[in-house]
This record gives C-alpha cells, structure tokens and sequence, in this order.
C-alpha cells in the first residue's frame, strides 16, 4: 500500500462541524458561518488562537449580494491577523478549498487550517442570479436543470438504463437523509412511486430527483501527523486520514467534448486512487458522498470515477449496491438532494466520508467504514476534486 | 425615576432588512464572438475552423479552446443539423417566454463539432428524438440582430414531424433584444 | 523550503476599457508571450492558478471563459481565487512547495470599465447588514483612513501630491501604464477632492488589463531563465472587517505578515532594493513604507504602480511581475511586492524576491 502522494507529509480531517441546512432567515451570514466553525472547533478541541490559515469555499457573490465575502466574515470566522484565501471553482469550490488546505499543511506553510463553506441563499435572490441571461447568448428559459437534463438523457440513451433507476435513486437518497437530522427535505414516506408520480420539471427529470436550494454552512479543520496525534489523544475522536487527493479541470466547450463522461473526472479519481494504493475502487471503499444534483448523477458518477465499469452504473443502483446497507452505501448522509448550500455542498460531500471513517457520522454510520470517498464537481461537470479519506495511517 | 427595561418594553426584533442594490454593466463581445453574432444579424451562420485539429466551430471564438490555435476566416454553414440530446421543460418559472411544455436541445449542426444549445419548436415535445435532424428557423428579417435571437427556433427537417406552433410564442419571441439585453 | 523563481512575466497594455476583447481575448495573447518568454511548452506546466471577480465582470461563473485562453485540455491541475490574482500566486507558490511538479502559470484578469459607475460596486464588499446600507462613497474609507494619517501628522497633502507626480513620471518608462506624465506638485494641490483629503489623481485609475506569471522550482527554473527571481517567502494576514475598530494609522497587518516573511527569506522587508506596493490610494505609500519599515534609499514603485493603472484582480499580481522584473533585470538584488485587499487595506500580502549573488 503506497496511501498518498509519493513523499508527501501525512495530513488528516480532525474536527468537523455543520449547520443546519434549510432556509435560515432566523440567522446573519455571519452567524450561520459561526455555528459550523464552532462545531469544528469544539470538535477538535481548539480554540480560535489556534488556526493558522483559513480557507473559504463559496459559489458566486451574486448570489447573496456580498463581493469577497472573507472580508465580511473575517471577524465570525476569527480571521484576524490570520492568512484567509477565497478559492472559487464553481460547485467544486468546496473540495477545492478542503485540498488546498491539506496543500498548506504539506508545504509546512500550516499546522492547522480551517476550512470554511457555506451559502445563504435565502439572502438573495438566487433564481434571479443563475437565470440572468448571459451577454450574447440567446436566452432558452431552460433554467438550472435545463442544463443537466440533457446530459441525463444522452446517459440514458448511452447506457439503455430504464426509468426508473434515477427514482431509486431519490428514493435511496431521501430514505438515507431521515438518518441525518441536519439534511434539508425529510420524507421518510418517500417511495418511487411518488418520485415517478412528482411533477415532470426537466423531462427526464422529476421534480423529486432534483436538488433543493439552502442555506448552510460547513467546516472542517485540517492538521498533519502529530497534531491529529496529539489533538485525538485529547479528544478521543479519531483522525480521517487523507489517503489521496487530487483535482482536475477541463474546457467547458471544445468542440467534442463528452459531458456525460467527462476526462478530467475520470482523470482526477484516477490520480487519487492511485495515490490511495485503490485498483478496485468499489471493492476498497465502503461509503462514497458523491455531489449528485439530479438522481441520475449517481450512475453518471459511478461510472466516471471508476466506482462502475462504463455503461452499468445503473446495474449498480439497481442491485441495491448503493443503498444504506448495500456494498457501497452512495451518500449516506442524504445528499444534495437532501441538502444543497451550494458553497458548501463539496467540503459537506468531503466532510461526511471523513465522519464515517471516524466512525461519527451518528445513525447515518455504515457500519465498519474503512475507507470512503468525497466528491465534488462543479461548473459543466468541467471542476472535479476528489479525495480518499480512511481509518488507518496510509 | 425610570425602570429598567424589560422584554416587553422594546420593540419587535428586526428579522430581515432589505437592501436591493442594482449594478449596470457593459458587455463586451469580443473579436470572435463578434463574427458569428455579425452573421446572425445578416441571416447567416458564420463557423470558423481550427487548423491545428479541424474541428469547426459554431458560435466561434477566437481561438480554439482545445488547441489555442486561431480560427480560419468564417466561412458560411447551412445551420441545419441533428439533435445530439434535448430535455422538455416543464417547470413554470417567472419571466418564462413560453408556455412549458418546450423543448431545449444540444444540436450538432451539420459541419461543426461543438454543441449549440437552442429550442427545438413546431414539433410535439414526445415526438423529439435523439438524431433527430432539424432545421433553422429565422425571425422576419426586420427582426434579425446581432444575437442567436435571429434565429427563432429549430424544427424538424421532416415536415411530416411538424406539429403547429403555440400561439403565445410568436409574440414573445419576436420583442428585439427583449430577453437577451 | 523548496526554491520557487519567476521566470517570465507578461502583462497587456492597461486600459481605461477595452471594448475590443472579451475576457479570453485580453487573456490570451499575454499567456502566449508569458509562456514564449519562459521557452516552455503548454504541456510542461503542472499547475496553473488564477484570481478574478464576478463583480467586475458582471456575471457569475466570469472566470470560466477566462479558460478558454488556457486550453484546460487535456485536463489540467487548476484552482481559483475569486480575488486579486496575487492570492492565486500564493496558491500556485504553495503547490509548487510540494515537489508534485515544477511548473506552475498564474494569471490575473481585471476589469475594472465593465461596471458604469463603481459606487455600484464597491459597497457590496462591505458588511451586508451594517455597512453596505449606508452606501459609503467607494473613496469614503480611503478618505477616512487618509484624513486619519494627516491628523496623526503622518502625512501632509503635499506629501500625497508627490507620490502622484513622481509615480506619473516613472510610468513614462512603463509601456503598459494607463496614466502618466509630467505633473508639478503645486498643480496638483489645486484639483478639487474626491474623498478630502484626496484628490482624482490620488485614486488609482481603474482599468482593464491581464498579467502573467510563470513560476518554476530550483535548477528548472535555472534552466528557463538567466536570473530567476525567487519567492523567498510569502505571507498574508486579514484584519478585522470594521474600520470602527481598526486604527486606521496603523497596518499591523502588514507588520505581522513582513515580520514573518523577513524569518523566512532570511532578509528583512528593509533590505530591500525595490518595493512594488499595492497603492489604490496615494496615502497608501506612505502608510506602507512606514509599516514595512523602508527606508529612503528603497526604491518605490518604479513602474508607477496602481496609481498609473489599476485592473482590479490583476493589480496585485502585476506588483509580483514588477518586482521579478528588476530582479530578472539585474536592477536590485532584492525586491518587496505587496498586495492589498479589501477595504482600507483590510488584508495584506507581503512577498520578498532575491536574485541569485
């Protein structure tokens, strides 16, 4: 087993905390990035004197009205005379973020980095600022699904997978999210029924295989060796150690560009199981939170990270493989479409596959988690970051 | 002499403030960009070629983003094409130009490689297929602009999948610069 | 630490707007002379590293386009800073201390003419509950920090109007400036204020403009250019967000971060030959010099700076680039660049750069 990077200094997850998701008009941003960097703090047993570097994920400014908002939030993230850098790759901002922060205790720059996410967009006016039209392009009225839809139905067409794959789905994801008393939509009387009975939004996409919007927040800290040694002998909560990493960008619209199946996806799971020792990636891991938006993302991503061979992800979903309880529980926390603070919906995927491997993750834990995977993309799935986090030292 | 205060002397607790802001931008188009929408405004696509890989682009910008390799000179294209994958919007939504159901597509058009997103109209949304070929439909001609606009919807090439148009499209669409300004 | 040089620099011509280009337009040509310069190919670079905002450009997601100009393909190791591109520096430094490649390529993109009227904007940085409704003038808190300096005696006006006239001559010699020229300090004591105490000519000229850097580690960097300019350090701190709370006199900020990078570089913040300082304000040269602890024989901004054009994200970057330059020129052995974000020089980035003996 070779776990990470070549050379490269152990690093690991050792305090987490999250917000509530749901609309949170009750709160300032300030108060709803507060909760999470508390909650991660408490966990690991610090104190704001503590941090070294700070690190903050977050979708567009338009969206909630605040330009560069680690200048706002300097004072509830406890910034003060402390390095702070906003990083912005659309949806994958989060696991961005959770990367670089890793990238700094590695360089020696950091002991131990904070990581920030979140989105209040409640705040704002979100429809408003993802439905503008763009300068020169003709306005289709597709709105936000309008673009993945197509992409579903190409998957679909490809694979020849019926149906009724993308309400399992739904279904397995909103049974998983009543196990999560943070995640947003609780229906535990879900059924795939009344996914295929819930409104047509997107055609192929039904109202209930889509993800909501939210406010929430996120944070995570991040240290090296000895100081996860030292900060869970202290807490007597584990480390998730970090046994590989890696992102990978590409080009959203050369001319022939596979969107169902994206390279830089398939490239950038490649590179961190590589660095995992994982050459059987659904035999190895035992939980993956995976950002899947739209139900039919789980087969999509299945397949593009390695998780299923091309064209069977959907079997995977069908053999019940991916329910809570299955082989390969595929986000047991619920989700996105449980739960989607945009900015904070990447570090929350990587935040939950450390909890499970810390055996944290409450009555959502699969039981015996080893080894789990997060995931994040962003953009025309062209921003992918993904890492493996496990129990043992790599 | 004044009491001290109590909960029930103070007043509501503010919950929420509004604080609308509005800011106004000029776009830039660009060179490349400035060609194809140049075309639409006189009625024609205008695609562009990579000499480094060859793939034709449409709408072109100035350099290919795969390669970095500038773009050939603009040569015209038929604009016609096939669906390579569509969804049917059915969700309702302010400041909807049409009335769901409607279907957006990804078009291949004929001699290009890149995907062009654009509605695909005058055929019932269950009858739309993948492969399906499609044609461009213009606006009048008093109504072309520097804009994808120009071109009002794709239908399909067989006249016998055409189905009538709904009537509120034809207002809506025909507003120049309405939606995309 | 491992040794991370600049070894090449490519910035476009700053202007008050360009209406010609679009963000992948601006961009590209200065990556080709960025990427010509260093004698690399696209294919050797193992990072690449960018900061620009959607605020300046009006739309969300702004920076995809700028990829565009990258040929993210095949897929490529990328991040962003939705910030000035100094921060993506920063990044790119720090991944380059890793030893998981030897070649990174940072670039910044600015535009600061897309948004008609930048009150429009610049509150919006500001506390969303308790500042931003009070609609400050986008000088306000200059003006506040500046009339701060000359009530504690730091500065006088005609202090201010000489760093203008001798920022305006020196960016004679720069091609890429926006503003330059001649200017007696008495003339410019007559311009009407903005923000009392400042005058037009104390603001740094928004624009629009794209700069590029490419790093390299070691004898890689050696090998692509005759004199490196290395990073010896690099550190950043923010401050508190309220300027009710801050001693608007004073940068402790930049105190902490030159005092930690001098330990790292081995050198102090004094030592050095140039300093490129991110002044968006006139008074900001005098606040720095101060905090930095420069002395008279340092020399200040040599391009002109900010105060000769301002592309927004890239303004901070450009400091880096210039301060590579005269090292790579054989100018100074030692330079200072400093970046600034945020309100009244709310956060503040210190990075020290030597040439090889």
């Amino acid at each position: 087993m070779s776990g990470r990077a070549a050379g490269q200094p152990r690093v690991a997850v050792v305090g987490v905390g999250q917000s509530r998701q749901a609309k949170r008009r009750e709160t300032s941003i300030a108060g709803l990035v507060r909760e999470s960097v508390a909650g991660a703090l408490d966990d690991a047993g610090l104190t704001f004197r503590d941090v070294d570097a700070i690190v903050l994920s977050k979708t567009p400014d338009l969206f909630d009205g605040v330009m560069q908002p680690e200048l706002y939030l300097a004072d509830a993230m406890g910034a003060r005379n402390l390095p702070v850098t906003r990083v912005f790759t659309g949806g994958s901002v989060g696991g961005h973020a959770a990367i670089y922060a890793a990238h700094l205790v590695q360089a020696g720059l950091a002991e131990r980095v904070l990581v920030v996410a979140y989105s209040k967009e409640s705040e704002g006016n979100f429809t408003w600022a993802l439905s503008r039209p763009l300068p020169f392009h003709v306005s289709l009225g597709a709105g936000a699904g309008g673009h993945f839809s197509p992409v579903i139905r190409e998957y679909i067409h490809r694979s020849g997978a019926p149906e009724h794959i993308g309400w399992q789905v739904a279904v397995n994801h909103r049974l998983n999210a009543t196990r999560n008393p943070l995640a947003h939509v609780q229906m535990p009387d879900i059924t795939v029924e009344k996914v295929r009975d819930s409104p047509m939004l997107w055609d192929p996409v039904r109202f209930l295989e889509s993800c909501p919007t939210s406010d929430g927040s996120a944070a995570i800290v991040v240290t090296g060796e000895a100081e996860a040694e030292r900060i869970s002998a202290a807490t007597g909560r584990p480390p998730a150690w970090v046994h590989g990493m890696s992102w990978r960008t590409e080009t959203g619209h050369f001319a022939g560009r596979d969107e169902v199946n994206p390279r830089a996806g398939a490239e950038c799971a490649a590179d961190a199981f590589a660095q995992a020792g994982i050459t059987r990636p659904a035999d190895e891991l035992d939980a993956a939170e995976l950002y899947i938006p739209f139900s039919w993302y789980e087969p999509i991503w299945l397949e593009n990270i390695g998780l299923a061979e091309a064209g069977a992800g959907w079997r995977m979903v069908d053999s019940g493989a991916t329910a809570f309880g299955g082989d390969l529980p595929v986000n047991p926390s619920g989700g996105v479409l449980s739960g989607n603070p945009t900015g904070a919906t990447g570090l929350v995927r990587f935040a939950e596959a450390a909890q499970q491997v810390r055996g944290l993750a409450g009555e959502h834990q699969v039981a015996g988690a080893r080894r789990t995977v997060g995931h994040a993309m962003g953009g025309a799935s062209q921003f992918h970051a993904l890492w493996v986090v496990g129990v043992e030292k790599p | 002499m004044s009491r001290a205060l109590v909960a029930a002397d103070l007043p509501e607790p503010v919950a929420t403030i509004a604080a609308p802001f509005r800011v106004d931008y000029t776009y830039v188009a660009g060179v490349g960009r400035s060609t194809y929408l140049r075309g639409m405004a006189e009625g024609r696509f205008l695609a562009r070629e990579c000499p480094g890989c060859g793939q034709v682009y449409f709408p072109a910008p100035e350099q290919c983003a795969r390669c970095l390799t500038g773009l050939l000179p603009p040569s015209e294209i038929p604009g016609t094409g096939t669906v390579s994958t569509f969804c049917i919007v059915n969700l309702p939504f302010p400041g909807q130009l049409f009335t769901p159901p409607y279907v957006v597509g990804h078009l291949n058009l004929d001699g290009t490689g890149n995907r062009l997103m654009h509605r695909i109209m005058e055929v019932e949304p269950a009858d739309v297929t993948v492969g399906m070929a499609v044609e461009p439909v213009w606006a009048p001609r008093a109504e072309w602009e520097p804009s994808l606009a120009s071109v009002r919807y794709f239908r399909p090439t067989d006249p016998a999948l055409r189905a009538p148009l709904p009537a509120e499209v034809v207002p809506a669409e025909a507003a120049p610069g309405g939606a995309d300004a | 630490m491992r040794e991370v040089g600049v070894v090449a620099f490519a910035q476009s011509d700053c202007l008050a707007a360009n209406r010609r280009d679009d963000m992948a337009d601006i961009l590209a040509p200065v990556i080709a002379a960025a990427v010509a310069e260093a004698g690399v190919d696209r294919g050797e670079i193992d990072f690449h590293c960018s900061g620009s905002h959607d605020f300046h450009e009006g739309r969300t997601f702004a920076y995809i386009e700028s990829l565009d100009a990258v040929g993210a393909w095949p897929p490529i190791s990328e991040s962003h800073v939705e910030m000035d591109a100094a921060w993506a520096v920063n990044e790119a430094w720090s991944w380059l201390q890793l030893g998981e490649g030897d070649i990174a390529l940072v670039y910044g993109i600015g535009r600061g003419s897309l948004a008609r009227d930048a009150d429009q904007v610049s509150h919006t940085m500001l506390d969303p509950y308790y500042l931003s409704p009070l609609r400050p003038h986008r000088h306000a808190l200059a003006g506040l920090q500046a009339q701060a300096l000359l009530a504690a005696g730091a500065i006088g006006e005609a202090d201010l109007a000489a760093t203008v006239a001798r920022s305006l001559a020196d960016a004679e010699a720069n091609p890429h400036a926006q503003r330059s020229g001649r200017y007696d300090v008495f003339d410019l004591l007559t311009a009407p204020y903005v923000a009392s105490p400042l005058r037009e000519h104390d603001v740094a000229p928004l624009g629009d403009a794209a700069a590029v850097l490419v790093l390299a580690t070691g004898d890689r960097a050696r090998e692509l250019a005759e004199r490196p300019a290395w990073i010896r350090a690099m550190d950043h701190r923010m401050d508190t967000h309220y300027p009710g709370s801050r001693d608007l006199t004073r940068l402790e900020t930049v105190e902490l971060a030159a005092g930690r990078a001098s330990a790292m570089a081995g050198f102090a913040a004094s030592e050095v030959d140039v300093a490129e300082l991110h002044t968006e304000y006139s008074h900001a040269e005098p606040l720095l010099a101060d905090a930095l602890g420069l002395g008279r024989d340092v020399v200040l901004n040599p391009s002109g700076g900010p105060l000769a054009g301002n592309p927004t994200t890239a303004t901070g970057l450009i400091r880096i680039g210039e301060a590579a330059a005269r090292i790579r020129s054989g100018e100074a052995d030692r330079a200072l660049a400093h970046a600034t974000s945020g309100p009244a020089l709310q956060h503040n980035m210190v990075s020290l750069l030597e040439g090889d003996g």
